[in-house]
């Protein structure tokens, strides 16, 4: 065994991409990569410094702390599947440069995805199996083990003694300042990959679903795209050309989940996405604790 | 059969809103007690013709309904009930130089050039609290750091050495960026943090 280990060691390690066609490339046709590997076309175009001289399209809003500076992004456009960067946004660093919290992740999206969940498995108990009542044969004097029902769980085609019982739900409620730092750790984290696109507005010049295609696919943005929107009526064509489309998807702002960012590989926000994401998710920060619940009118509720 | 008389029949649906004994009392005919029975069985007829059934037809029914002048919303008056709604933001207190006469003092205006820092809670109070389990095990706790915590780590425990002369242990969380001291020092840390301009 150990010749046979020390003739496999001494074999080179390099996997021999040869075929036995001289005109065909190296790499094998079925060959899938991994799509997060960093593309080198990606890294053209680096994200503006901090001290950039160009002056920002958006500014922050809401104060930023002294110590923190705000992150700064290019301003696209969908115009045109070539076009150069319109200028430099200012984002606030408490939404979107906060620290990468991976176990909030975890927690918000296991939420997600089981508070909705009612799970219908359901057995029958001894007693609610038709049958059962009678004791089958007297206990003592006919020379077999003594039992008291046909239905009890070590019988065939008797009850199941601990099984699911029930429609069980699983429904809880993760604490509402830890669900808005799943939100700010998402885009956080999207913001540092470089996945988060800022984009002025959602105007394409066609209702063509290649084209979207083409111009992700141009920039280099990744497999699926989620693009996010203030307000419920969007453009015509950007619905018609999302509407054919499995990965890359169209949803208001509210609608903004981590489950949803962690299946898209890029975010599209609009800089007014940015601002309503910006007040409602800075609000937490400063709020107090509800008096009574936040669905009531309060005076100035974001 | 009474005939009810137009200046009657209003009080008449005012008296709908009476008890039924009160009423019979006060009038105490058969007649008025199938009309009353009439309306308020609505399990048995349809509440759009109750009186019909009954036998007795109010006279003036429409009349009055057409002299009472329309509805008039007036939003004049919310001011009054809008004043009442809670804030629901903390406000940012006001500038203060020094200590405050309750004792709480305002953060630095520039954060201290330290490679850490400790932000204040949403009640602009020093993020300094204290725990204790199981009736003897006291704990300080540090939260709300940002940047370099081993270094604020090192500092709280030369400082705690030198206020207590004895070496305390320390557990320092860099996931969620809490810093815990063995025992109670929430007051001498506070004012070392507030010394120092957080």
């Amino acid at each position: 065994c150990s010749i046979i280990s020390e003739y496999v060691f001494s074999l080179p390690l390099t996997p021999q991409f040869a075929s036995s066609f001289s005109n065909e490339s190296a790499l094998p046709p079925n060959l899938l990569l991994p799509t997060n590997l960093v593309d080198p076309d990606r890294l053209k175009r680096p994200p503006p410094p901090a001290d950039s001289s160009l002056p920002p399209l958006r500014k922050c809003d809401a104060a930023v702390p002294a110590h923190l500076t705000p992150v700064q992004t290019w301003v696209e456009s969908l115009e045109r599947q070539d076009s150069e960067p319109l200028g430099v946004a200012q984002l606030h660093p408490d939404v979107f440069a906060v620290p990468p919290r991976l176990d909030i992740l975890h927690s918000v999206e296991t939420w997600q995805r089981n508070y909705k969940r009612i799970s219908h498995a359901h057995t029958k108990v001894r007693s609610e199996v038709s049958g059962g009542g009678r004791k089958p044969w007297k206990q003592k004097g006919s020379g077999r083990a003594r039992h008291g029902s046909i239905r009890s769980p070590i019988w065939r085609g008797g009850g199941v003694s601990h099984g699911p019982r029930g429609p069980t739900s699983y429904y809880y409620m993760l604490p509402m300042k830890v669900r808005v730092q799943g939100l700010k750790v998402g885009l956080s984290s999207k913001m540092a990959q470089d996945d988060l696109h800022i984009v002025d507005s959602l105007n394409i010049p066609t209702p063509d679903s290649q084209y979207l295609l083409d111009l992700i696919r141009h920039r280099h943005w990744g497999e699926s795209v989620l693009i996010v929107d203030v307000g419920e009526d969007f453009s015509e064509n950007i619905l018609q050309a999302t509407a054919n489309l499995k990965t890359v998807n169209v949803i208001p702002a509210i609608g903004l989940n981590v489950h949803s960012m962690l299946k898209h590989e890029a975010i599209v926000l609009t800089l007014e996405t940015v601002k309503f994401l910006e007040d409602k998710l800075l609000w937490h920060d400063e709020r107090y604790t509800p008096l009574y619940p936040f669905k009531l009118p309060y005076s100035d509720f974001p | 059969m009474k005939v009810l008389v137009p200046e009657v029949a209003h009080y008449f649906r005012v008296a709908l809103a009476t008890p039924f004994h009160i009423m019979a009392a006060l009038f105490g005919s058969t007649v008025l007690r199938r009309a009353w029975l009439g309306p308020s069985s609505l399990c048995c007829r349809t509440p759009g013709a109750p009186v019909s059934a009954a036998g007795l037809r109010f006279v003036s029914n429409a009349a009055p309904e057409d002299n009472r002048s329309p509805i008039i919303e007036s939003t004049e008056e919310y001011k009054y009930v809008e004043r009442l709604i809670p804030s629901s933001r903390i406000p940012t207190p006001p500038k203060h130089t020094g200590p405050t006469p309750s004792g709480w003092i305002p953060p630095a205006d520039s954060p201290p050039s330290l490679p850490y820092m400790i932000r204040r809670s949403r009640m602009h109070n020093i993020p300094i609290y204290t725990d204790v389990t199981n009736s003897n095990r006291k704990l300080t706790l540090i939260r709300k750091v940002e940047g370099d915590i081993w270094a604020l780590e090192k500092d709280v425990r030369q400082y705690l050495q030198e206020v207590t002369g004895k070496e305390l242990p320390t557990q320092v969380n860099e996931v969620t960026m809490t810093l815990k001291v063995k025992g109670h020092f929430d007051k001498e840390l506070k004012d070392w943090l507030v010394s120092k301009g957080f």
